[in-house]
């Protein structure tokens, strides 16, 4: 599995907030995007309810994925191509690398894919001497940069285009330019070169279909066309609950899929690939293999509460609505997805215990699933992970977290069923803020184990007299 | 490469497990794929076949208007000698993106053969290299050198010519099947893609498009063939500070050719 740093979540949270640039390119990126899709949804001729229509239909398909990738299979290896089940991220990383050699590949080129920073496909092909070069714009600058991606759909989108340019001047040694048209021809030259010298190219899918036995991957820049078309060898990489049953049902599913990636009705290339080159044809991969992932998702499948995750087509539309995404950045996250998706995803796939200040740092507002273009319950889950959390949970080995939290909370609510010793306790703590730094009348810092709350507020003091009080003065 | 049906045997077990089903049987498909077309789906393929000339202008008209926000350009010419003289166009016009010299990529196709464009591209002394289909029965390092020479005249040309399956006019969208002879890099690799398709060829929407693929029996055989595209304008890319640029990696240009005979 690729580096998971969900630990540095707060760290990193704080990092992102106090980073100017970021935070405007976020606000601006959610304008549009959140905004514009929103929009998009309103403008279907069904309306957003077409949402309610294709959560059903991913319902329908997860809960009958035997069938369908045992259909899908089938009518792929008919037609040429091989087909892998990967039950966890090394297997998956095994088993192409094992292509790589066999095929001698020397260098891939990558379309985006997130499952594929999941495996940590990249650094395992580069231990193993193959180059690798993303082929996505966003992509590639933040390979350049040695970076990761914080946004599923716009990686780059925490770059400003003066660090690009600058970049680019080291990198490729190009004339110092900040015109975004002069940056992307430098990258397109650079690419090109790479496309046509690729041995090998990886995708991941964006949606399968079983009737029609066909993968599909969706981009603009057309990066991904380029990368399936004209290296020798295609390895396609897919989380095993990518697919739909039939064509009417895939159609419902693309269509809100570009409407909440990027607000578009359509991304300008969808490519649909059920096997390998055929005899007759000039162009097209020699070989065609996808690789079905696991790696977690079973689990996710054995337990009804967390079932639902697995309609999530991955459009990022909950990143683009996420008051603490908008704030924080991608890189918090500390994993491959980011934003709602991740804080629900990630600690399901790596670790709940681990990764549970993701969840916990959400708000619960619920923009997301309003956001989503499968129309998921993002904050029900999120809830439920918090009550793993609180109360552990042996299936997914959750030890309870705080345990100092669990009696505080069993004191209040020992101490709020006797109306006298509250409002004793209510008097003692009147008096005693007295004592703390105040700005104006504001309570500047609480002392601790408190201390948290005043990090980034200020805090209203306690009355004088308590509304009771005042109450019974009236009678 | 072995199939590791072990590794699959586990899979499976594991996904029945997970699901609440006897993890070794393998379940049937039941009511999950359409053995035939749905009313609805007849009633589209009805309307399809019905719509009248004046029905796929006014179809015509919405896929130029979809055209313009993702920047295609589309023009509607009364006949082939016009989409021809519309074709050689382009090629005076343009300037080459990569090198000095102007060639031009066209595939073996019935509707582009009829173009007639090896003569009118002579008058300009371009080349025009038509792509034409293996012949796997040549042996492997024949089809081998056959297609390394198509891979690097494709790559040469700044233009590239095609037809098209269809085109959907909601979304300005062209769909191409893959065929021999049609290769898909014509319409990627080249900085400039022209399809040249009838008028007859276009639909209203996805839905119009798999209801001809999945039941209609002159499209239901080749079905989405190994190898399916759609197309919807030129490459673009918003990675750098959300600003649109046009050809981040394939055409830089997509112009559509609408034949009305």
């Amino acid at each position: 599995m690729s580096d998971i740093s969900t630990e540095k979540y707060v760290e990193e949270a704080k990092r992102g907030i106090a980073d100017p640039v970021l935070r405007k390119a976020l606000s601006s990126l959610q304008d549009r995007f959140g905004r514009g899709t929103a929009e998009a949804y309103r403008k279907l001729p069904e309306g957003p309810d077409l949402r309610l229509k294709a959560h059903e239909i991913r319902e329908r398909a997860i809960e009958n994925l035997d069938v369908l990738l045992e259909t899908l299979t089938a009518k792929i290896r008919q037609n040429g191509g091989h087909v892998f089940f990967a039950a966890t991220a090394k297997d998956a990383v095994d088993y192409c690398l094992e292509v790589a050699r066999r095929n001698r590949v020397r260098l891939v080129v990558k379309g985006k894919s997130m499952v594929t920073e999941e495996i940590g496909l990249n650094p395992a092909l580069e231990a193993a001497g193959v180059e690798v070069v993303e082929t996505d714009l966003g992509e590639y600058i933040i390979q350049l940069a040695g970076e990761k991606p914080s946004h599923i759909i716009a990686p780059a989108i925490h770059k400003t285009r003066n660090e690009i340019a600058d970049l680019f001047v080291k990198k490729l040694g190009i004339r110092r330019t900040t015109d975004p048209p002069e940056l992307t021809q430098a990258a397109r030259k650079a690419l090109r070169e790479k496309f046509l010298a690729a041995d090998m190219g990886t995708s991941g899918v964006n949606m399968a279909c079983a009737e029609s036995g066909h993968i599909t991957t969706v981009s603009n820049e057309g990066n991904i066309r380029m990368a399936t078309t004209l290296p020798r060898v295609h390895v396609a990489f897919m989380g095993m609950e990518r697919i739909v049953a039939s064509l009417d049902e895939y159609e419902i599913i693309l269509r809100l899929l570009c409407r909440g990636a990027a607000a578009q009705t359509m991304g300008t290339y969808a490519s649909y690939i059920g096997g390998p080159r055929r005899p007759g044809d000039s162009d097209g991969p020699d070989e065609f293999h996808l690789v079905v992932i696991d790696n977690g998702r079973s689990r996710i499948l054995a337990d009804p509460q967390f079932r639902e995750m697995l309609c999530c087509v991955r459009c990022a539309a909950c990143l683009n609505v996420c008051p603490v995404y908008g704030k924080i950045g991608g890189h918090s996250y500390g994993f491959a997805y980011s934003g709602p998706v991740g804080a629900v995803v990630t600690p399901l796939l790596t670790g709940i215990n681990r990764a549970k200040d993701l969840f916990c740092g959400e708000t619960l507002c619920g923009a997301c699933m309003d956001a989503c273009s499968m129309n998921i319950d993002l904050p029900r889950m999120l809830l439920a992970l918090r009550e793993k959390l609180a109360y552990g949970d042996a299936n997914w080995q959750v030890e309870p977290a705080g345990r100092a939290e669990g009696l505080a909370y069993r004191g209040w609510s020992w101490l709020i069923r006797s109306r006298r010793l509250y409002e004793l306790v209510l008097k003692l703590a009147a008096a005693g803020q007295k004592l703390l730094p105040r700005t104006g009348a504001m309570i500047r810092r609480l002392p601790p184990p408190m201390q948290g709350w005043t990090q980034s507020r200020d805090l209203h003091p306690l009355a004088e007299t308590t509304f009771m009080e005042r109450w019974r003065k009236r009678k | 490469m072995s199939l590791d049906t072990t590794d699959q045997i586990r899979f499976f077990r594991r996904i029945r497990t997970a699901l609440g089903h006897a993890a070794e049987v393998p379940r049937a498909a039941g009511q999950l794929f359409a053995e035939g077309p749905s009313a609805e789906d007849l009633q589209m393929l009805d309307r399809i076949d019905k719509r009248s000339t004046t029905d796929r202008q006014a179809l015509l008209e919405r896929l130029i208007e979809a055209g313009k926000p993702i920047n295609l350009k589309v023009v509607s010419v009364p006949d082939l000698a016009a989409a021809s003289s519309a074709v050689a166009g382009l090629v005076a016009e343009k300037q080459p993106e990569w090198g000095e010299a102007k060639s031009v990529a066209a595939w073996r196709h019935p509707l582009i053969d009829r173009l007639g464009l090896e003569e009118a591209l002579a008058r300009l002394q371009v080349p025009l290299r038509v792509t034409q289909p293996i012949n796997p029965s040549a042996g492997r390092e024949c089809d081998q050198a056959e297609r390394d020479r198509q891979r690097a005249g494709i790559i040469a040309s700044f233009i590239g010519v095609t037809a098209a399956d269809f085109c959907m006019a909601d979304t300005a969208t062209l769909v191409m099947r893959n065929r021999p002879g049609q290769p898909r890099s014509v319409a990627l690799v080249p900085s400039i893609h022209v399809a040249v398709i009838t008028l007859d060829q276009i639909l209203v929407d996805m839905k119009e498009l798999f209801a001809l693929l999945r039941w209609d029996e002159r499209f239901r055989q080749e079905g989405l063939s190994n190898y399916m595209s759609f197309i919807s304008g030129p490459s673009k890319t918003a990675d750098i500070e959300a600003t649109m640029v046009h050809g981040a990696h394939g055409p830089r240009e997509v112009h559509l050719i609408v034949v009305a005979e």
